[in-house]
Order: C-alpha cells, then structure tokens, then sequence
C-alpha cells in the first residue's frame, strides 16, 4: 500500500470505528457530567451526583465501610432491582442449560425423522417478534397465576433464550464423538461420571457461551418482563425504560452504564470465542 | 510458450527475520514442466505466488521471455494458478467456472460459450457446461479447474499440488492428461508439491528447496543418481548413510575402504564426506569380494514386488538392501555379504 | 426397552414443552382472541371485526396504513443500509494492520448492548441538545438548539433507523468477517489469476460467497426492527406510529374490548413476518436445488 493508501485506509478505520463507540461514549459523558450546559462540547463539571442518586455511591463525607455497607442494606430502587435482574438472570441460565442439554444432544447426535419440523419450531421464537405472542401470553399466565413472580417471569424468559442456548450447544454436540463415553462405560464409569468425567469437560467452552447467551438475553429482556412482571418484579430495563422516557440524563446515563457492564464484560471475555462464531453472533443481535 | 526467469528472488514477510525465500535463481525454459519441491513451509508456494503476482517479492526480479513482470499486476500478468483444492465458484456452474477469465475480459458471451466447449473437450470432460461443481467428483472438478485456467491462453500455469488430492489411479490419468496438454499447447507449467513421487511423475525439471534455498535444479533422475546432498538423498528416499574420508576415488570408513567411480568426484571435496547408496542397487551375496562388506540379516520384509532387507553390519550400524520378488533364500539371522558397486555409489560433503 | 425407543422424544421433550405451549400456545390463543374469542368478558363468538376495525374503520384506518407504511420503511431502510455499510466495514477490517484487534473489538462493542440502551444513545447523540448538536454550536454552524435538523423524535422515524444501524452494523459485520474469514483469500487470488480487476473480485467473488449469509442474517434483522417495541417507543411519534407500539397500546388500553384489536395487530406482525420467512426459505430452497 502506498503512503497515501495507508493514511486513507487508517483515517476510515478510526471513523467507522467512533462514529460506532460514538453513544456509548455519551453515556460516560452524561454520567458524570454536572451541569452541562448547552452549547458546551465537554462539560465544565464533574461528578458522582447521578451516582449518588441512584443510591449506588454514598454521599460525600459518608464513603465510609460503614456508609457503603448502609447504602447497600438500604435497598434503593436500583439496588432492588440489580438482585431482581441477577436472580432472574442466573434462574433463566440454570433453568434453559437443564432443560436445553438433552434437546441439544438429542439434535446433534442422532437423525430422526421430523428433524427439520422441531428445529424448526426451536428457532421460530428467534424470528418471530415478542409482540406477537405475549400478548396471548400475559392471558393465560394471569389466569394461571403465574403472573408476577419471579419463576414465571423466568420461564417466560425462556421462549426467547431456549433458541440460542439449544443451538449452540448441538453445535457443540454436532462435533462430539459419543466413543468417548462408550469407551469410559466399558472402563467402568457408570453413567453419572461418565457425564461428569467426559461429557461435561468435553462441552465445557460451549457450554460456558451457552450459559452467557441465556444470562445476557434474560439480562435485556424489557417486554416480557413488562407485560408478564405485572409491575411486581421490577428489573434494571424497567427502571431505565422509565428514567429514558423523562427522566433526568445523568441519571439515565448511569443506568445504563450499569445495563450495559455485564454484555460488555462478557463481550470483552469471550471476544476470541464469538468472533467468526455465526450462531453465537446471532444470539447477540438479538439483545 | 514463455521463458520464465527468477533473478536473485528474496522474500521476507513483514514482522519475521528469517527469509521465506532466499535468493531464489531459476531459469525455466519456454515449454517445461518444472516442479518446485520440498517439505512444506520451504517457500515453495509463496515463490508460485510472486510468479503469478499475488505475493510482490521483498527484492530480486521474475522475467517473462526476458521482460520483467514485477509491474504488472496479477490480473494482467498471464500467469494462472490452479489451486490445490480446485476452488470451483459454487454458485456459478461448470460453464460460468470455465468461462470466468474470458467474462472477466469482456468477451462477447457468444464467443465465451465457443471456447467454453472446446476447453471442456480438451479435458476431456465434454456435456457437462451445465452442471453444478458440487455434482462432480473431485477429479472432474480438477480437470474443469485446469480448463478454467487454460481458457485464457496463460503465458505460464502454475498448478498447486495438481496430483496430491487425487487417489493412486486417478493420479495416471491426470498426470496423462497434463503432460497431453503440455504437449499440445507446448505452455510453460510450474508446479509446487512436497511429494517427491508426484515431482518425479510429471517434471521435466525439479527445483528442491529447503528454508526458502534453493538446493538443487535437475531433472529427476538426477536426485536419485546424484542427489547434492545427505538431505536431498533423504528426500527423495535414501536410507544408507556411511560416514568416511574421501581421498581421491576413495573413500575410507569405519568399515573399510570403498572405491568408487570418479563420475561423482565432483560432488564432494576431499576429507570428511558422506558415502550413500540406494537399497536397491546393493549386491547381495557378490560374486567377488570387491567393495564388499560382510553383515548378518536382522529382518526380512516381503512388500511383494520386492523384499526388503536390514543388514546389522560389523560396527553395530545398519544398512537396507531390496532385492526384486522373493528370490534366494536369505532368512533373519542369515550372514550376508554385500557389495556397493563403484558407479553406484555416491559421496557428498558432510554437513 | 422403552427408552431406546422414546429416547430422542424424551430428550427433546423438556424443550419443546416450553416452546409449544409458551410460544406457539401463545400465538394460537392470540389469534383465538384476535377474533373476538373473549370468553372473561362473555364474548364467545369468533369474527374478523377486530381486524376491519384496525384496517378500514374510519377511527383506525389512517392510523394504521401510516404506521404499517412507516413500519416497512424503517424496516426496509435499516436492513438494507445496515447490510451495505457492513459490507464496507468488513472489508475493511479483513486487511491485515497494526490494531486490527483493537479495532475489530470496538467494531463489535455495540452488539451485545441492548437496543434500549443504544435508543437512549441516540437520543444523547442526535437530540437538539445532544452532543453533535453542541458540536455544531461550537463550529459555529447553529447559534440554537432548534436550528438543530430533528432527528429524534421525528415523523420519518430517521432516529428508530439511526438506533437500528448502530446496532446492526456490527451484526452484519461481523457475519460478513466470519464467511470472508472461513473462505480465506485463495478464491479472490483464483479470479485475480484468471484477470479478474478489483471490483470484478467484489462482483463476481465476494458478493456471491457473502450473499446466502448476508440474506439470511437479512431476514433476522428484519423480522426483529420489524417487531421491536422499545426502539420505537422511546424514539417514536405518536402519529404516525410503528405498528408493535400501536399493538401494545391497544392491548393495554382498559376498555377489554380493545384487546382485540391489539391481538389482531401482533397477528398482522407475525403473519408478514413469517410470509417473509416462507419467501426467503422459498428462495434459498431454489438457490440450493441449484448448486
């Protein structure tokens, strides 16, 4: 590439790549922005003040152990609802792997007829929009009681994590010699250590992106939790979706910064793993 | 027909030191059928590269009929790969494959289907225009590869492993059907390979290189015969390698004095070299005790065609001898006797 | 032996519980509703009035072509310019230099951010007090926010395709990197051998290896701006309004007799999803009997 070729091609590189990063960088701005008035390009103040009104830093001159320690008993909103995402987060991942694992094989291993038709029907949730079927949902799950708690919000989490956590895991399983474990049966594992010796350190690194896949779609969900939640089970989208639709910006901006940490850290972990990844990339699309 | 010349050819790869080809010299003449050998990651197929133009050499100079190439960009040059693994277009058909290189050129569509059929007889694969590459196997897809290449009256074809994908008696064929086209076409073809048995099945001319240096430019029997080194004879399959001190038509080692014939005088200096004969040029049991030496059988391999035999010799060493069919009655365990006969017998310098 | 037999039924059991009654159960009783099947306030009798409502009535009708019409646009438009910006971006970032990691992690660091979060971001960036907006304050090329084009918040849904692109961009990209990645360079080498010139190579090589891909990830990304409730809520206009926000409003409105016409309006979005779908399976069905 010739001098000019090379300053060219670097200067579009920089552009795609902050026009992109670009409303990400807002939101450090605006979170810690204080009184940024327009038309000034940078603000001219700093500070926790939106921090502290979500209640996840303490006020100045209590930044204490013990003032930490208060603020986290305290139970703000935010706090409350940072356990209510974790919980449904980590009971939706538990949940899908369990009920998804023997789906998976069962696709990855063997032919059987109807193949086509159940994959099919796996994924169909991925292209259908969630508008079209929780309003049929929220119906019955209020007739069923379900509405509400935590577990039915999490089993409905599931229509929308089970087609990735299902896909990629048979592609795991789509690579998977089943010898092994015959050969550790006719060494004398029973089935029990033959999934823990063998299946389960075989499926590992799959298996960790599935368990992502499933917290980080639970983790954004905004609809279904909305719609089947009732207003009992208050998750972090809830309370940004209220904030962003007339709220204060700095505080918006810190909320979503906390939105955003678990993807970017897991983005951030397993960059060498998704990328090239098809079906783990279409999973993220999603979110 | 174009004379193809690499002058002093170096290429160092941005981020490493070590040269991927190293003052590269070759001169190949209009109309040959030369092979690049050696194990892979020699330097063989980035040396094809900057043939073709996809890889721009760090220095040095590639003439075509005495003109340089360098500026010419690869689409322009006139000297086409085909790739080991065919890389057929998948979404155009066999037709569309063979016909690229003319489309890419503008030719009028009629003209393209024309010289479509005729490429498609001259690989003898005629009718199958229409189909798709995925239907057929993998030596018609070689075969169309090879008319896809041809369609464009290349200067020069350079081929990638053209018989390593193929199974044994597929691999007769095509050699036929490229030495056919060699010869009807008379165009000057370059191929690269790390398999000294497809290299010795079609080249006129092999070029072994080892690290990205050029070892030793000849035509195939040559590497047998003569081979430039230890290596070079371990490549192309030699297994008996005797340490000794030449001094004139002799050699002296740990197991006696050989003599051997001056034609080979020239390959090694005076002092430390190494004596090496093939397996099968090895007299057993000799009529007379000339360049003979005495050893006992430790086992016999029956390969069928021929035997093979592994002779521990009186310092421990061992030594490998084949005899044709299953004559004699030579068993494990037996003494022998062998003799190196002098025009057989093969010195280089020692590393 | 019983499990020998049931064995792959067994182990697909669990899954598609959730996915039938859930998902599928869900649509079927949205539709049963869709026709005024309302049996908790005593309508038992099935009709298509929820959907002559929604599409001719005189209150409704209006409402819902612009939206249905605005609907296809955004759609349309973020698919399409999404697909072909990616497509710039990924050849850009196959070249190999120095920085391509860092690069390519930034590339898809909006990918796993949620699409609420990047709406928000739009608004922060392209609002009237937003930062491009101050950017231009200090250029000197506005002296007011107003003087500011409205891109968020406006009648074209400009801000709704704006989000989408930040957002699919690096989905299509990324894709796009992945088969350019798996088919390597020796394709492109082959048809430069053979003559072929630089946008030749595009044409006539890169397209056609990338097209299956980029159309089936085409279809994902346009079922999903199609159905999104969040992006255009926050970004939207009340009129005209996209069709999954008009569905939940009608949904949530307290006279149950609206339902109906919610419920017809998730159907509508579901059927023109899935009749994309057939099409597109259509296609690639014939593009595979040919290769």
């Amino acid at each position: 590439m010739s001098r000019v070729k090379r300053i060219l091609f670097y200067a579009a590189v920089v552009g795609v790549v902050l026009a992109l990063v670009l409303p990400i960088i807002t939101f450090f701005i605006n979170a810690f922005a204080f009184r940024w008035f327009y038309p000034q390009f940078v603000p001219n103040e700093w500070s926790l003040q939106a921090w502290e009104r979500i209640g996840l830093i303490p006020r100045e001159g209590q930044r204490t152990l013990e003032g930490w320690w208060r603020l986290l008993s305290s139970g703000s909103d935010v706090i409350n609802a940072l356990g209510t995402s974790l919980a449904l987060g980590g009971l939706v991942t538990v949940l899908s792997v369990i009920i998804g694992l023997p789906a998976a094989r069962a696709l990855g291993l063997y032919r059987f007829r109807f193949k086509r038709l159940v994959e099919f029907m796996i994924l169909a949730p991925t292209i259908v929009p969630v508008i079209a079927f929780v309003l049929g949902l929220n119906i019955n799950f209020i007739r069923w009681g379900f509405s509400g708690t935590l577990l039915g919000v999490a089993v409905v989490h599931l229509v929308p994590v089970m087609p990735y956590v299902v896909l990629t895991l048979s592609g795991v399983f789509a690579n998977y010699n089943p010898e092994f474990e015959e050969q550790a049966r006719t060494l004398g594992a029973g089935p029990l250590r033959t999934f823990w010796y063998i299946t389960l350190p075989s499926i590992f690194p799959g298996l960790v992106v599935a368990a992502l896949f499933a917290f980080l779609v639970s983790w954004s969900q905004y609809l279904l939790t909305f719609l089947i939640g009732a207003g009992r089970v208050i998750t972090i989208p809830m309370l940004l979706f209220a904030q962003a639709s007339g709220g204060n910006n700095a505080v918006t901006a810190a909320m979503s910064l906390i939105f955003i940490a678990p993807a970017v850290l897991t983005l951030l972990l397993s960059a060498r793993y998704l990328s090239g990844e098809a079906s783990a990339v279409g999973g993220f699309g999603r979110i | 027909m174009t004379h193809v010349v690499l002058q002093k050819l170096n290429k160092v790869y941005p981020g490493t030191t070590q040269a991927a080809v190293q003052d590269m010299h070759l001169d190949i003449p209009s109309g040959q059928l030369v092979a690049l050998l050696g194990p892979s990651g020699c330097g063989k197929t980035t040396t094809l590269k900057m043939i073709a133009g996809l890889i721009h050499p760090s220095s040095g100079d590639i003439t075509f009929d005495g003109a340089s190439v360098l500026p010419i960009p690869a689409e322009r040059r006139g000297a086409v790969m085909v790739f080991q693994n065919y890389l057929l277009f998948p979404y155009m058909s066999v037709g569309q494959n063979v016909g690229f290189g003319l489309k890419m050129r503008g030719v009028p569509q009629k003209t393209i289907n024309q010289k479509v059929i005729e490429m498609l007889e001259l690989v003898k694969l005629p009718n199958i225009a229409n189909r798709r590459p995925k239907q057929l196997s993998g030596g018609q897809q070689q075969r169309v590869a090879l008319a896809r290449a041809l369609i464009t009256a290349p200067k020069v074809l350079l081929l990638d492993e053209p018989l390593s994908n193929l199974d044994a008696h597929l691999r007769d064929e095509m050699r036929e059907l490229i030495l056919s086209i060699q010869r009807q076409l008379g165009v000057t073809m370059i191929f690269v390979t790390h398999d000294q048995e497809e290299a010795v099945l079609l080249a006129n001319q092999i070029a072994l290189i080892f690290e990205g240096v050029l070892q030793q430019y000849a035509p195939p029997d040559v590497f047998y015969r003569q081979p430039i080194s230890e290596r070079a004879a371990r490549f192309f399959g030699g297994v008996n390698f005797i340490a000794g001190t030449r001094r004139g038509d002799r050699v002296t080692t740990a197991l006696g004095d050989f003599v051997f014939n001056p034609a080979g005088k020239d390959s090694a200096p005076e002092g430390a070299v190494t004596l090496t004969i093939r397996p099968e040029q090895i007299v057993l049991q000799p009529a007379d005790t000339r360049n003979s030496i005495a050893g006992r059988i430790r086992a016999r391999i029956y390969v069928g065609t021929y035997t093979r035999y592994k002779i521990v010799l009186n310092d421990g060493s061992e030594i490998e001898a084949t005899r044709p069919g299953d004559v004699g009655s030579l068993e494990e365990g037996d003494a022998v006797r062998l003799a190196f006969p002098e025009d057989r017998i093969w010195v280089v310098a020692q590393r | 032996m019983w499990w020998e037999r049931w064995r792959i039924a067994v182990m697909l059991a669990p899954t598609l519980l959730i996915i039938v009654v859930l998902f599928f159960g869900s649509l079927g009783y949205g539709f049963i509703q869709s026709l005024g099947y309302q049996p908790n306030i005593g309508n038992y009798s099935i009709s298509l009035d929820a959907y002559s409502t929604v599409m001719f009535s005189e209150r409704y009708s209006e409402q819902f072509w612009r939206g249905l019409r605005l609907t296809f646009f955004v759609s349309l438009a973020s698919t399409a310019i999404a697909a072909g910006l990616a497509i710039a971006c990924a050849l850009l970032l196959r070249q190999t230099f120095v920085g391509k990691r860092v690069a390519t992690f930034l590339f898809q660091l909006n990918l796993p951010v949620p699409h609420l979060v990047i709406a928000i971001g739009i608004i922060f960036l392209f609002s009237n007090s937003g930062l491009l907006a101050r950017a231009a304050a200090q250029m000197g090329w506005i002296s007011a926010p107003s003087d500011f084009p409205v891109l968020v918040r406006d009648t074209e849904g400009i801000s709704i395709i704006l989000a989408y692109l930040w957002k699919e961009i690096p989905f299509f990209g990324i894709i796009v990197l992945a088969i350019l990645q798996s088919v390597g360079e020796d394709y492109e080498d082959l048809a430069r051998s053979l003559g072929a010139n630089g946008w030749q190579r595009f044409r006539y090589v890169i397209l056609p290896l990338i097209m299956p891909g980029l159309l089936s990830s085409s279809i994902i990304v346009f079922a999903f701006t199609f159905g999104t409730y969040e992006v255009p809520k926050l970004l939207g206009v009340r009129f005209p309004e996209m069709l999954p926000v008009m569905a939940l409003e009608f949904f949530l409105n307290p006279d149950l007799n609206a339902r109906a016409e919610g419920m017809a309006l998730s159907m509508i979005i579901a059927v023109i999803v899935l009749a994309l779908v057939v099409v597109y399976m259509w296609i690639s069905d014939r593009a595979i009997r040919q290769t």
